[in-house]
């Protein structure tokens, strides 16, 4: 059969109407609560309820600067290693999410529970601080808050850098 | 070629390419918010977006699927199956040159990495619904179509 007598033959067009109205019609039904919560705004940093991940929190460059003046928290790099070497928030310790996702648990071992760790990646649109938040979630961590903003926001606001040249 | 032409093939390509639908849409049905993540990792849209797409995709997949299998519009589904392998291949490239990695989301918890084998395989999945998409006739339907011959409409 050719292209043009397919795109001609209205009970394709029927067919394709038809499945389309049934998903629209089903996948509204099925996810009424999600879209609850959607329309709530609770998904509008990420994807999990707060049944799922308690505990996890986006927090603002603020916060992120007041908790790090203050020594109450852990600054958490979830960056490759050659980002984290290039500069990095002072004090943060490097755990980059691919090394973690790919079984090299060793970076975690220089974290604790007793302080909330703040993660972050580069900033914009990175989604490598909440990625490393939800495993640290599964492996028992609980206070975790996401600094979206990430490395580019604090550059941006001219917030001191450390950075480590080799011998890491 | 004649094999594309024969009713027993023609039905063993629907059985195949249908039923690997409505296994990765079942698997995103299952858990609507870890889709929406997966969808948001390719950086291509933003979170209403991303949102929307896992909670009714998944239920597109699943209907043209079952609709393949069954033999109901199958020229419909086979037309939307192929449409959305092609968009899957065009959105792995884009990905792929863009430098991001990120899992392909295709099968839930079942994923892999968004790469060159992906494309390859969709390729191979989108080849065998075009030939569905272009067969001459169904046989083994459900619903029958209008006995309307094509060349009148």
């Amino acid at each position: 059969m050719k292209i043009k007598q397919i795109l001609r033959d209205g009970e394709t067009w029927k067919g394709i109407l038809i499945i389309l109205a049934l998903s629209l019609a089903i996948g509204t039904v099925s996810n009424l609560g999600l879209i609850k919560k959607f329309l709530r705004g609770e998904f509008r940093q990420a994807f999990f309820t707060r049944e799922e991940y308690p505990g996890l929190v986006f927090i603002t460059l603020p916060e992120v600067e007041e908790l790090w003046h203050n020594q109450k928290a852990l600054v958490v790099d979830s960056r490759p290693v050659s980002e984290f070497r290039r500069g990095h928030v002072p004090g943060a310790i490097s755990v980059p999410l691919e090394e973690v996702k790919g079984g090299n648990y060793d970076p975690l071992e220089r974290l604790t529970t007793a302080k909330p760790l703040i993660i972050y990646c580069e900033g914009g649109d990175c989604l490598t601080s909440l990625n490393l938040a939800r495993l640290l979630h599964e492996r028992g961590f609980r206070d975790l808050r996401v600094f979206s903003g990430g490395w580019a926001e604090w550059l941006a606001a001219g917030l001191p850098v450390e950075r480590e040249d080799g011998g890491f | 070629m004649a094999v594309f032409n024969n009713r027993n093939f023609l039905l063993l390509l629907r059985l195949i390419v249908g039923g690997v639908f409505i296994w990765a849409a079942v698997t995103k049905i299952a858990d609507p918010l870890a889709f929406a993540q997966d969808v948001r990792n390719y950086r291509l849209v933003g979170q209403t977006l991303s949102f929307l797409t896992a909670i009714f995709l998944p239920w597109v997949e699943l209907i043209a699927g079952v609709c393949l299998v069954i033999g109901v519009y199958p020229r419909s589904s086979a037309f939307l199956i192929s449409g959305l392998l092609a968009f899957f291949i065009v959105l792995v490239a884009v990905t792929m040159v863009r430098g991001i990695d990120v899992d392909c989301g295709c099968f839930g918890t079942f994923s892999r990495k968004a790469d060159l084998w992906l494309i390859l395989e969709d390729s191979v999945w989108l080849v065998l619904s075009l030939v569905l998409l272009f067969s001459p006739a169904n046989d083994f339907c459900l619903l029958k179509r209008s006995q309307k011959p094509l060349s009148l409409i």
